[in-house]
């Protein structure tokens, strides 16, 4: 259970504080409402090439992390196809200074030309890193692709090719925090061993001041109801063939989430899960095998992915793991199992609990979805799913009409060496 | 508008008083067999996180991978439960083990919120006490072992990072060692049981509890571990090896068409006990050591070769080592190189000027009392003295010299140890581009 209190600012700034006097430390996380799924399809990569401009310097403070640092603190930030958050750490007798960096730089940036340009190559760089330099990397650059067809979840956040991170301008840049990045499509959430009143004042101090912007309605195309099997062929230079197959499910506040989130813990959490006992232990069909769901906000996919064991043809891996889902569609998961994957859920979120870092995340997270009063009715949620839900939710979800399927050979495999 | 007139946005606000830390002691108490038990009891979750503690890495095998497996088949069968039922019995009660096998020890550690301590601690003594590793699971592990080997191999970072500590060990010691894949095929069942005799023991055992700690843990850990019904002969370390350092400094692994290639620099130091394990310590946040290092302003906020290039030091009972570590564009790897020289060379020419020294020396005060939030941090920190035989006047030591440590003492200490010439090199990747 997380306590907190909430306010909002004349400018629409959204305040959550949730105090915890057992640590000396404090975090402030900000949370701006905007992801990849903004972009301009011509511009993709532009949320999270613009999270590495935040560290830049901001109108008036030249170096932000140097000056976090002189007072003791540490930060990073992530963008995924939802969220960019920005979130930090120091000791709680400096909380001010993460109040006067975050609001110089929701107030303006420096905007200057140096850090565009060597950022652009870092993030080139960091693509290299994650997508192409990697076994397998570029998966996530082509899956996605093959799920959807209009949404913007059809890009990766890092972007669809380093052609559009190449060609971002400093006019982009501008225009871009001019529509996104205004207390009104923000939220902040401080935790640790501050009190409600301090954070309230610093607010009133710090952030009041920022006008408010015109942050633009949200209105993204509606992925269509995918109706035939989708399927992908890729050939690269890669040890072992693995396979990859997404369907379609629902949002992240979906109470159908819920259900599918314990059925990839029932398939694949564990030694005791049932893929792994039947494949990777039984029949020796995989060397590894996961499934999960990506957590989007707005509908997503739920994902198995495995690596094939030697001498295993792709064909047989895809027909073994369809065999394993019709299963859990032609009968209820056993009453044991689901209770596992519960206990197991329960107790991951009370160990979350234990660092003020991920609470101060999780508070912003839960009010940009909605409420962040939603973040202490998890383990209900996932409490209220039954036998009968979860077959009725795998049942829509696990069909091939419904799934895109990539298989990934391997080049020396195919060549016979 | 007024306030923002009246609000000074160019002046960073005061600093608060540094606050004193207070460093949470583990408390020692022994079982009644002699195991010493060290608990840090707090936090404000009803958590409990339990380590048990052997002599049993790889410094004390005697041939490749048996530390590793052996540590990690443990969960894969009892005499009394399969792989499977062990996984339920433990899922049941949301607990989840986490074993590991590092240079000089094999750690067994168990989370379990606190209400079912007690009834997921025996499944921990089963495991520990009379693993049976199963041919059928020994058989699953070693195949996947062996297709992961394969693909982590195509990874120019992972194969760096193999490869680097030979280059300063030989590939003899078993801290230089690079694990080869035929060395997969040697692991037999009875070499597992017979480390698992000679090194899982009573004897040998330390455990580290932490979280809120009440009267029904301490008595469970009496009943699961303090008899005397696992004893044995601890084995000293594997044969003694001496450390055969590369005659050669620079090396370069070849990986056509990577894209980017890795980078690995370095040097033997010295053990954690050594005087000059803490000056050396902050010299190399200052060279790449935190977000604002020369290293990575240089390297990825000036010149964008890099999404990010670190450095670190490793302290292991018998040695410790220095390495700098990136994935830089193929195209720009050698200028990268000349860049990092430059940056070692800096220090050992030019004083800190003291701006940045004031900044490191507040970044790492704020690090150490961020290293020590909550009762599995501390837990933490009481290992990484105890493992070199120190104790908490360590951290004393550290906060002091943090306090105090002068530039020109850090330029001695950088001439001491950051000349070119006494630098290891190992380049995975690309460099025909």
């Amino acid at each position: 259970m997380i306590q907190f209190e909430r306010f909002t600012l004349a400018n629409g700034l959204k305040v959550i504080v949730h105090r915890d006097t057992s640590t000396p430390m404090a975090c402030v996380n900000v949370l701006y409402n905007v992801g990849a799924r903004d972009e301009d399809p011509e511009r993709t990569g532009f949320a999270h090439l613009f999270e590495h401009l935040m560290f830049g310097g901001s109108i008036n403070i030249p170096d932000f992390d140097n000056v976090l640092q002189q007072a003791g603190g540490e930060n990073n930030a992530f963008t995924n196809n939802d969220i960019t958050n920005y979130y930090l750490s120091l000791p709680a007798s400096n909380i001010e200074v993460a109040f006067w960096l975050e609001s110089d730089r929701m107030l303006s940036l420096a905007f200057s030309d140096k850090s565009l340009e060597v950022q652009r190559s870092v993030v080139i760089e960091e693509y290299k890193q994650s997508y192409l330099n990697q076994p397998y990397g570029d998966v996530w650059l082509e899956l996605p692709k093959l799920a959807y067809k209009v949404h913007p979840y059809l890009w990766p956040t890092i972007g669809k090719e380093i052609d559009h991170i190449k060609h971002a301008v400093m006019g982009d840049v501008r225009a871009f925090f001019q529509k996104f990045y205004c207390p009104n499509n923000a939220i902040l959430a401080v935790s640790g061993n501050v009190t409600v009143e301090q954070v309230k004042a610093l607010c009133e101090k710090w952030f009041a001041p920022i006008p408010p912007g015109n942050p633009p309605m949200r209105k993204l195309p509606v992925e269509p109801k995918q109706t035939q099997a989708r399927k992908l062929e890729l050939e690269r230079d890669v040890p072992v063939d693995a396979i990859y197959k997404a369907y379609h499910m629902g949002a992240r506040m979906d109470q159908s989430f819920y259900a599918m989130e314990l059925l990839a813990d029932i398939l694949t959490d564990g030694n005791a899960s049932r893929m792994y006992v039947e494949l990777v232990k039984n029949k020796k069909l995989f060397s590894e095998i996961g499934a999960f769901t990506l957590e989007s906000f707005d509908p997503g996919l739920f994902i198995i992915s495995g690596k094939l064991s030697e001498g295993v043809t792709l064909e047989v891996a895809d027909e073994a793991i369809q065999e394993e889902l019709k299963k859990i569609v032609l009968a209820q998961v056993k009453k044991e199992e689901m209770e596992k994957a519960k206990n197991k859920t329960e107790s991951s979120l009370i160990f979350s609990e234990m660092s003020i870092l991920n609470k101060a995340m999780n508070l912003a997270i839960f009010e940009v979805l909605g409420n962040a009063e939603d973040v202490n009715k998890e383990t209900e949620r996932f409490t209220k799913v039954t036998e009968v839900d979860l077959l009725v939710e795998a049942s829509r979800v696990i069909n091939e009409n419904n799934c895109s399927t990539l298989y990934y050979r391997s080049k020396s495999k195919v060549n016979g060496n | 508008m007024e306030t923002e007139t009246k609000l000074d946005r160019n002046t960073m606000p005061a600093l608060g008083k540094p606050s004193k830390i207070d460093i949470i002691h583990a408390v020692e108490s022994k079982l009644p067999n002699g195991i010493p038990v060290y608990s840090v009891n707090g936090g404000t979750q009803d958590v409990v996180k339990i380590e048990l503690i052997f002599p049993a890495g790889t410094r004390q095998q005697n041939m490749p991978l048996i530390a590793d497996t052996t540590n990690a088949m443990l969960e894969e069968g009892t005499t009394k439960h399969n792989s499977e039922e062990i996984a339920s019995l433990l899922d049941y009660y949301g607990a989840f083990l986490e074993t590991s096998a590092h240079h000089d020890y094999a750690s067994v550690a168990l989370y379990s919120l606190g209400k079912h301590f007690s009834k997921v601690l025996p499944v921990l003594e089963e495991l520990v006490k009379l693993p049976s590793f199963p041919d059928q699971e020994l058989d699953v592990y070693l195949t996947n072992r062996k297709q992961r080997f394969l693909v982590e191999e195509k990874k120019v970072r992972v194969v760096a990072a193999r490869n680097f500590p030979a280059l300063l060990f030989g590939d003899n010691h078993p801290y230089g060692h690079a694990t080869k894949m035929e060395e997969y095929d040697a692991v037999k069942k009875e070499k597992l049981a017979a480390f698992h005799k000679g090194h899982y023991s009573s004897n040998g055992c330390t455990i580290i509890v932490a979280g809120k700690i009440k009267d029904a843990v301490v008595n469970a850990l009496s009943d699961n571990f303090g008899k005397d019904d696992w004893k044995g002969n601890v084995e000293s370390n594997g044969k003694a090896v001496t450390i055969e350092s590369s005659s050669e400094k620079k090396h370069y692994i070849p990986k056509d068409k990577a894209l980017q290639s890795a980078i690995r620099m370095g040097r033997m130091l010295f053990l954690k006990n050594h005087e000059d394990a803490i000056p050396f310590q902050i010299l190399n946040v200052i060279l790449g050591g935190y977000f604002g290092s020369r290293l990575m302003s240089n390297i990825r906020e000036d010149k964008g070769y890099t999404y990010g290039i670190s450095s670190g030091v490793v302290f292991l009972k018998e040695a410790g080592y220095f390495q700098i570590a990136s994935e830089v564009g193929s195209d720009v790897c050698d200028k990268a190189l000349v860049e990092i020289y430059k940056e070692m060379d800096r220090l050992c020419t030019e004083p800190v000027p003291a701006a940045e020294l004031q900044l490191v020396k507040n970044y790492l005060r704020g690090n150490v009392l961020r290293s020590m939030d909550g009762p599995f941090a501390l837990a933490e920190r009481f290992k990484q003295v105890w493992m070199h035989g120190l104790d908490y006047s360590y951290y004393e030591k550290y906060i002091n010299t943090l306090a105090e440590i002068t530039s020109a003492q850090l330029k001695d200490i950088a001439c001491k140890y950051l000349q070119k010439d006494s630098i290891y090199e190992l380049v995975v990747g690309n460099k025909k581009v």
